[in-house]
């Protein structure tokens, strides 16, 4: 990992090195699951839950994509997959379709950015 | 439980660390942090992970376990865990993303050693659950030694119990062999008194520790004869009443010796023996010797090694006599030209005397005449 694409990845809201201390130093490791983020189904099940009106799987998606944008230090995104999770999680439909724009928004640039350096 | 004593009885310590949740980068991001110090098993949920545990449970040092996973949460498993007992042998940790309350509260009441938050944190995970691993695995080491160390001590009392009934043995041997007695004499007058103790009312209030000592005891009823002269002690005829007067003595001799042994004072079978020794003599009508002690004042143990020893005498054969046939033995014995003895002790005695003829079969020495 070049000092140039931890410079892209901090841009882009990744604090490269608090995952990279979370995966040991092993920087392989932690291109690997960066990579395979893009894969990540969650944020899809998430838009699509919500546009579905299904607030189950919404709080099941939002909290595994937390739980996956956190390992991955991935800050906005933990941030705004946080705030839909509790939304979600108090019955507050409202609150978590007002929060969709935000992470949207937030998601976009994170894949963007990792579109680019890999 | 078989599983629980696998673990106990486990002599090597677990080394592998059971790491259950549903998402694969958790599962890699622990793998990763503790794999150089600790084998790695995974779960994808629940239901995987209960069914890896119980399989080899003495292998597994420690359960990371998430809280949302499908199939079986780690609530779920943690009550299944604990309902068997295990949260108490394998160290279970909680890897979550839930800080709630209600959630803690509930794992740590069902047996939880620590909670941890996702996402983690190397160093702060790695001390936590290490410390508590070394923890349960000093506890192990504990427990296995002291378990060694109790078998080790067990061993040991056997043995000098044994050793200990061996020197009485061989005392009171060495004491009768100057009479011209075998050791046989003196076993089958413990083993008369110990069948008679267990299988008749006589040994009724009589717990089978004491009904051991009291075998014990009757070993050493004639360990006295060490202080009778030889001229007396193996005359082939009579004994003149001067010389009867001294072989008496033998009881209170006896009593005696048994009372200068450091030792036996505080032997549980001391008061036995010394009141056999001192007592096997006496007299049912009051006219033995050495104290006239008459009917109930003379013990039960006393009365029976009493009968016993003329018993013992009349069926063997000795160096001032041929030995009786058993019949005969036992109308002389029930007619009162032996001795005067409890009827109630006679009655006990006749109800087993076919089983204690038995100890005479193989004794070449005794010449049984059938």
């Amino acid at each position: 990992m070049t000092e140039e694409m931890k410079r892209e990845l901090e841009q882009a809201g990744i604090r490269t090195e608090q995952a990279l201390e979370r995966f040991m130093g092993n920087e392989m490791l932690l291109e690997r699951f960066l990579k395979k983020f893009l894969d990540d189904p969650n944020y899809g099940k998430l838009m699509k839950a919500m546009e579905e009106g299904d607030p189950k799987r919404a709080f099941e998606a939002a909290h595994t994509l937390k739980g996956v944008a956190g390992n991955l230090s991935m800050e906005p995104l933990m941030d705004a997959a946080g705030r839909i999770t509790e939304a979600l999680r108090k019955d507050r439909w409202e609150e978590a379709e007002a929060l969709k724009p935000r992470i949207r928004a937030v998601y976009e640039e994170t894949a963007g950015a990792l579109k680019r350096i890999f | 439980m078989e599983r629980d004593s696998r673990i106990r009885q486990a002599a090597e310590m677990p080394d592998t660390i059971l790491i259950v949740d549903d998402d694969e980068l958790n599962r890699a991001v622990l793998d990763n942090i503790f794999s150089s110090e600790y084998s790695i098993e995974e779960a994808e949920n629940g239901k995987i992970g209960m069914e890896k545990l119980i399989d080899h449970p003495e292998k597994i040092c420690a359960v990371l376990l998430d809280v949302v996973m499908p199939v079986m949460d780690g609530i779920e498993v943690l009550k299944k865990l604990n309902e068997r007992g295990l949260t108490d042998q394998i160290p279970v940790f909680l890897i979550t993303a839930e800080s709630g309350d209600h959630t803690l509260k509930e794992a740590y009441s069902l047996g939880v050693m620590d909670v941890i938050l996702k996402p983690v944190v190397p160093y702060v995970v790695q001390r936590r659950i290490n410390s508590v691993i070394e923890l349960f695995r000093a506890r192990k080491r504990l427990g296995n030694k002291v378990a060694q160390q109790q078998t080790e001590i067990y061993q040991q009392a056997q043995q000098i119990i044994e050793l200990n009934m061996g020197m009485i043995e061989a005392l009171s041997t060495a004491i009768e062999f100057r009479s011209g007695e075998s050791g046989s004499h003196v076993r089958r007058i413990h083993d008369i008194t110990e069948y008679m103790l267990e299988h008749t009312r006589l040994g009724e209030g009589l717990s089978q520790e004491e009904i051991q000592h009291i075998a014990i005891a009757a070993i050493m009823h004639d360990v006295g004869k060490i202080a009778i002269p030889d001229a007396i002690l193996n005359k082939p005829g009579r004994l003149t009443p001067e010389e009867f007067e001294v072989m008496k003595t033998h009881t209170l001799q006896g009593a005696e010796l048994l009372e200068k042994i450091p030792q036996m004072k505080n032997h549980k079978a001391f008061r036995y023996a010394y009141d056999i020794a001192r007592h096997h003599h006496e007299r049912w009508d009051g006219r033995g010797y050495p104290d006239g002690l008459r009917e109930d004042e003379i013990s039960v143990w006393a009365q029976i090694v009493s009968l016993a020893d003329v018993y013992d005498a009349l069926i063997s054969k000795r160096v001032y006599k041929e030995a009786y046939q058993v019949e005969e033995a036992l109308e002389m014995i029930q007619t009162g030209k032996c001795g005067v003895f409890n009827p109630r002790l006679l009655e006990c005695f006749l109800q087993v005397e076919k089983q204690l003829r038995n100890l005479y079969q193989d004794m070449a020495d005794s010449g049984l005449k059938q």
